[in-house]
C-alpha cells in the first residue's frame, strides 16, 4: 500500500480523493414490481390505522365509520339487494350521457379544429362555456327536463361535452406542421392529410379529453342525483348523509371512487393501444 | 412547337401576399379577433331575437337584455353582496389552504419514490372520485355552515394540485440531476436548482385545474347545503322561475373562472421566461 | 519508472449491471486500468455501447463500480474533478452566468462572488456578452462552451468530458476542437475525453485509449506524437492519417460482429 503511493506520485494518501468500489456480490436488491408492492402496503397500513383509531376510541365511529363497518354495510345492502337499483340507474345515466357526449363532442371538435374560420367564430363562446362550472346549470336542466332520467342524461352529456370538444380541437391544432407539409408536398388531398396526419396526432388529446370527460360525467351524475332524484348512487349518498349513517355514505363514495378508478384503467389501456408508436417515457 | 407536352404552369400559393389591399391585410392580422367578436355578437343577437319572436322559450332561457337588467337590479341589493362575500370567502379560504398544503406535500411525496408508491393508491382513488360526492359526509362532520363548503373547495383543489406536483417531481430530467450530483450539490440545492424549477409548470397546471374544481365545490356545496352564497342565488332564482337572475349568477362564475385562469397564466408566464416562446393558442 | 505525478489512476475497474427488462446480469466493463499523468490530454474511443461513458460516470462518482478502485489527485483550492456533459445538460431555467457559476454555488460560494468568479471563464470560452441569455437562446456550440465554462469554474484537477461535441454539426465540431485545444493550453488541466470520433481523439490528445466492444476493455493505448500547437491542417498530414487507420482497424474489427456493423 505504502509502496504504491510513493511510486504513483499521487498526493499523500490522507489527502487523496479515493474511491474504492468493493461491491457486494449481489447487486442492490430491487423488489419486483415495486409500485405494486408498496402501493398495497400503503393501502393496507392506512386501513389498519383507521380501524385501530376507531377501536381505540381516538375517533368517533358514528362520524368516521371504519373499514369493518363499511364492509358490513356493504354486505347488508348488497345482500338484500337494496343497492342494485341505485347502481344500475347511475350506470345507465353515466353511460348514455357520456356516449352521447362522445358521439357529438369528438366530431364537433374535429370540425371546429379543422375549419379554421368556424373555429375562430366559436372560440370565445366555447372558452366561456369551458370556464363555466356547468354544474351551475343543473338546476335549469332539471327545470327543463323534469325530475326523471332524461334530465340526468342531459346533465351528464353537458358536463362531458365541452371537455371532449375542447381537447379534440387542441389535438387537431397540435398536428405537426412539418408532417402536414410532407403530406401536402406529396399532393395528399385534404381528406388524406386529415386521416394520415391530423387524426393520429390528435388521438392523445382526444384520449385525455375522454379521461377528464369521464370524470366530469361522474360529477354530473352525482350532482343531478343530489338535487333531484329518488334513485341512484348520488341519492343513496345524500339520503344516508341525512340519516347520519356515515358507513353507508362512505360505502357509496367508495363505489363511485372504485368506478372512477376502473374507468381510468380502461382509458389507460386505450391510451397505450393508440400510443404504441410513441417512444416510451423511461 | 410540335411537342404536345403540357405548357408550364405557374406555381401558386394561396397565401401569396402580393396583391392585397390594406383592408384585407388588416383583416388578415386581426382575423381571430374579428371572427370571435362576430361570433359572440351573433350569438347574443340570435338569443335576443329568438326570444322576442318566441322561437326560444323566454320562460326558461330569458334573453340577454333581461339578464343585463337583472344584473343591474341585483348589484343594488345588499343581499347580493352578502352572497358574493360568502362565496368569495369559501373559495379563497379553501383554495389557499389547498395550495399551501398540496404543493409542499406533493414535492415531498414525489421526491421519495417509495413513499409515492405507497400513497399512490389513495391519491388515485380520491382523484377518480368526484370530490363533491363527499359533501354529505363533510356536512355530517362539520355541519351545514360555511366550513363544509370550505372543506369541499379545499378537497377539490387539493387533489388537482398535488397530483401534477408529484408527477412533476418524478419526471425531472435525470441528466440534470446527474449534473447537480456531479458538482456535489447539496440535497437542498438540488431541490432549489433542479427539482423546483422543473416542477413549476406542473404546479401551475395543477393550480389552473384547481380553480375550476374549487368553483364547482363552491356551487355544489351551496346547492347542497343552502344557507347563503351565489350557488343559493342560482337555485332560488331557478325555483322562482327567474331565468334572468339565474343566468346572471351563472355568468358570475364564468367570469370568475376566466379571470382566475388568466391571472394564473400571468404567473405561468413569469416562471416560464427561460422557455422558448412557442405559438400557443 | 517515470516519477511524473498522476492525476488519475483506475485499477481493475469492473462494471456489471442487471438488465431491468430481462433481469439478466450483464458486464458493461470487463476491466479498465488507466493512469493519467498531470496535465495530459487523454481520449477514450470505442464503438457505441462499449462502456466508455459508463467508465466516465464511475470516475465522476455518479455510478458505483462493481469492482476496482479509482484514485484522483486531491485538489487544494478547487474540485477534484468536473464533468462536461453531453448536450442539453445546462439548466434551462438559469442564465448562462448562473449556469457557469453553478459549480461554485454547490460549494457554498455566495451568489455575487460566484457570478464574479464565473466571468473570466465565460470570457475564456468566448461567451462574453451572452451572460444573461437563457440556454435556448444559444446555438449548440455556444451551449457546449457554457457547459465547458461551468466545469472549468470549479478549477478541477481532472476535467471529464463525455462526448461534448457529439450533437454538433461537423463544422462547428471542428471549430470547437480548435477552441478546446486553446482553452486546454490556457487552463492547463488534465483531461479525460470520451468520443466516438477517431479524428477528434487524435487531434486533441496526447494519448488515445481504444476500447473493445462490450464488455469493454482496453485494446490499445496509443501515444500521439504529433507536434503541438496543432491546427486543423494537421488532420491532412500522413502521420495523422496513419494514426487514424491504425485506430480504425482496431475498432472495425469490433464492429464486424454485431448487426449494426454497417452503421
Amino acid at each position: 500500500m505504502a509502496a504504491q503511493t510513493t511510486t504513483s506520485g499521487l498526493a499523500p494518501s490522507e489527502q487523496q480523493a479515493k474511491r474504492r468500489h468493493p461491491q457486494p456480490p449481489r447487486m442492490r436488491r430491487s423488489i419486483k414490481n415495486e409500485p405494486l408492492v408498496f402501493g398495497i402496503i400503503g393501502f393496507v397500513v392506512v386501513l389498519i390505522a383507521w380501524e385501530a383509531a376507531i377501536d381505540l376510541g381516538m375517533a368517533r365511529a358514528s362520524l368516521l365509520s371504519s373499514p369493518t363497518r363499511i364492509w358490513s354495510a356493504a354486505v347488508t345492502d348488497f345482500g338484500n339487494g337494496a343497492l342494485w337499483p341505485h347502481i344500475a340507474t347511475s350506470l345507465l345515466e353515466w353511460t348514455v350521457g357520456f356516449a352521447l357526449a362522445i358521439v357529438v363532442g369528438i366530431p364537433l371538435g374535429l370540425i371546429l379544429g379543422t375549419f379554421r374560420r368556424i373555429g375562430m367564430i366559436v372560440d370565445p363562446l366555447l372558452s366561456a362555456l369551458y370556464a363555466t362550472p356547468t354544474v351551475a346549470l343543473v338546476p335549469l336542466i332539471i327545470l327543463l327536463f323534469g325530475i326523471g332520467i332524461g334530465a340526468k342524461f342531459a346533465v351528464v352529456f353537458l358536463e362531458a361535452l365541452v371537455t371532449l370538444t375542447v381537447s379534440t380541437i387542441t389535438g387537431v391544432k397540435s398536428a405537426d406542421p412539418r408532417h402536414l407539409e410532407t403530406a401536402r408536398s406529396f399532393g395528399a388531398s385534404r381528406w388524406l392529410a386529415f386521416t394520415s396526419v391530423t387524426l393520429p396526432s390528435s388521438v392523445p388529446f382526444i384520449v385525455t379529453g375522454l379521461r377528464i370527460g369521464a370524470g366530469r360525467a361522474l360529477v354530473g351524475v352525482i350532482v343531478a342525483e343530489f338535487i333531484a332524484a329518488n334513485v341512484g348512487i348520488g341519492f343513496y349518498i345524500s339520503l344516508n348523509g341525512n340519516l347520519l349513517n356515515a358507513s353507508r355514505v362512505m360505502l357509496g363514495v367508495l363505489l363511485v371512487g372504485a368506478f372512477g378508478v376502473f374507468v381510468g384503467i380502461v382509458i389507460g389501456r386505450i391510451q397505450r393501444y393508440f400510443d404504441r408508436w410513441r417512444p416510451a417515457i423511461r | 412547337m410540335t411537342t404536345a407536352s403540357p405548357a408550364l404552369r405557374p406555381v401558386r400559393n394561396e397565401r401569396d401576399r402580393k396583391h392585397r389591399s390594406p383592408l384585407q391585410r388588416w383583416y388578415r392580422n386581426h382575423e381571430a379577433w374579428v371572427l370571435g367578436a362576430s361570433g359572440v355578437i351573433g350569438f347574443l343577437l340570435l338569443w335576443e331575437l329568438g326570444s322576442r319572436s318566441g322561437v326560444v322559450d323566454q320562460f326558461f332561457f330569458s334573453k340577454p337584455t333581461d339578464i343585463a337588467s337583472a344584473a343591474v337590479r341585483e348589484v343594488q341589493l345588499a343581499r347580493f353582496w352578502n352572497d358574493v362575500k360568502v362565496s368569495v370567502w369559501e373559495f379563497v379560504t379553501g383554495y389557499t389552504l389547498a395550495v399551501i398544503t398540496a404543493i409542499p406535500l406533493g414535492l415531498i411525496i414525489g421526491w421519495y419514490r417509495r413513499l409515492s408508491y405507497m400513497i399512490d393508491p389513495w391519491l388515485n382513488l380520491f382523484n377518480s372520485l368526484p370530490r363533491i360526492a363527499l359533501i354529505p359526509l363533510l356536512v355530517l362532520w362539520v355541519g351545514l355552515g360555511v366550513e363544509s363548503k370550505i372543506a369541499v373547495v379545499f378537497l377539490g383543489a387539493f387533489f388537482s394540485i398535488i397530483i401534477p406536483t408529484v408527477q412533476g417531481v418524478r419526471t425531472v430530467d435525470r441528466r440534470l440531476l446527474d449534473v447537480a450530483k456531479s458538482f456535489g450539490a447539496s440535497q437542498r440545492l438540488t431541490f432549489t436548482s433542479v427539482v423546483g424549477p422543473a416542477t413549476v409548470p406542473f404546479i401551475t397546471t395543477g393550480l389552473r385545474l384547481g380553480i375550476g374544481r374549487a368553483l364547482i365545490g363552491v356551487i355544489v356545496g351551496e346547492i347542497y347545503a343552502q344557507t347563503s352564497g351565489l350557488g343559493v342565488l342560482i337555485v332560488r332564482a331557478n325555483e322562482n322561475i327567474q331565468p334572468d337572475r339565474m343566468f346572471f349568477g351563472v355568468l358570475i362564475f364564468t367570469f370568475s373562472g376566466i379571470l382566475g385562469v388568466a391571472a394564473l397564466r400571468r404567473v405561468e408566464h413569469y416562471f416560464d421566461r427561460w422557455r422558448p416562446v412557442s405559438e400557443e393558442r | 519508472m517515470t516519477e511524473q505525478a498522476l492525476a488519475l489512476r483506475a485499477t481493475g475497474v469492473r462494471m456489471e449491471y442487471r438488465d431491468p427488462a430481462t433481469r439478466e446480469r450483464l458486464t458493461a466493463i470487463e476491466r479498465m486500468d488507466i493512469e493519467i499523468p498531470e496535465g495530459e490530454f487523454v481520449s477514450i474511443v470505442g464503438p457505441s455501447g462499449c462502456g466508455k461513458s459508463t467508465f466516465l460516470k464511475i470516475v465522476n462518482g455518479l455510478l458505483p463500480a462493481t469492482e476496482g478502485e479509482i484514485e484522483i489527485k486531491h485538489s487544494k483550492g478547487g474540485s477534484d474533478h468536473a464533468m462536461v456533459f453531453q448536450d442539453s445538460s445546462l439548466f434551462p431555467w438559469y442564465s448562462v452566468q448562473r449556469n457557469v457559476a453553478y459549480g461554485l454555488a454547490c460549494r457554498g460560494v455566495k451568489r455575487k462572488e460566484a457570478f464574479a468568479r464565473a466571468l473570466p471563464f465565460i470570457k475564456l470560452v468566448g461567451l462574453e456578452g451572452f451572460e444573461s441569455k437563457y440556454p435556448y437562446q444559444l446555438s449548440g456550440g455556444m451551449q457546449q462552451r457554457a457547459n465547458l465554462a461551468r466545469a472549468l469554474t470549479v478549477d478541477p484537477e481532472l476535467l471529464l468530458m463525455d462526448e461534448p461535441f457529439a450533437a454538433l454539426d461537423a463544422q462547428t465540431r471542428e471549430l470547437m476542437q480548435v477552441e478546446l485545444i486553446r482553452i486546454w493550453s490556457e487552463a492547463q488541466k488534465t483531461v479525460l475525453f470520451i468520443t466516438h470520433q477517431i479524428d477528434e481523439a487524435i487531434f486533441l490528445s496526447d494519448r488515445v485509449i481504444v476500447m473493445s466492444a462490450r464488455p469493454g476493455r482496453i485494446l490499445a493505448d496509443i501515444t500521439i506524437e504529433l507536434p503541438r500547437p496543432r491546427d486543423l491542417d494537421i488532420k491532412r498530414t500522413p502521420r495523422f492519417v496513419e494514426y487514424e487507420e491504425q485506430i480504425w482497424r482496431l475498432i472495425s474489427k469490433q464492429l464486424s460482429v454485431g448487426p449494426e456493423a454497417a452503421a
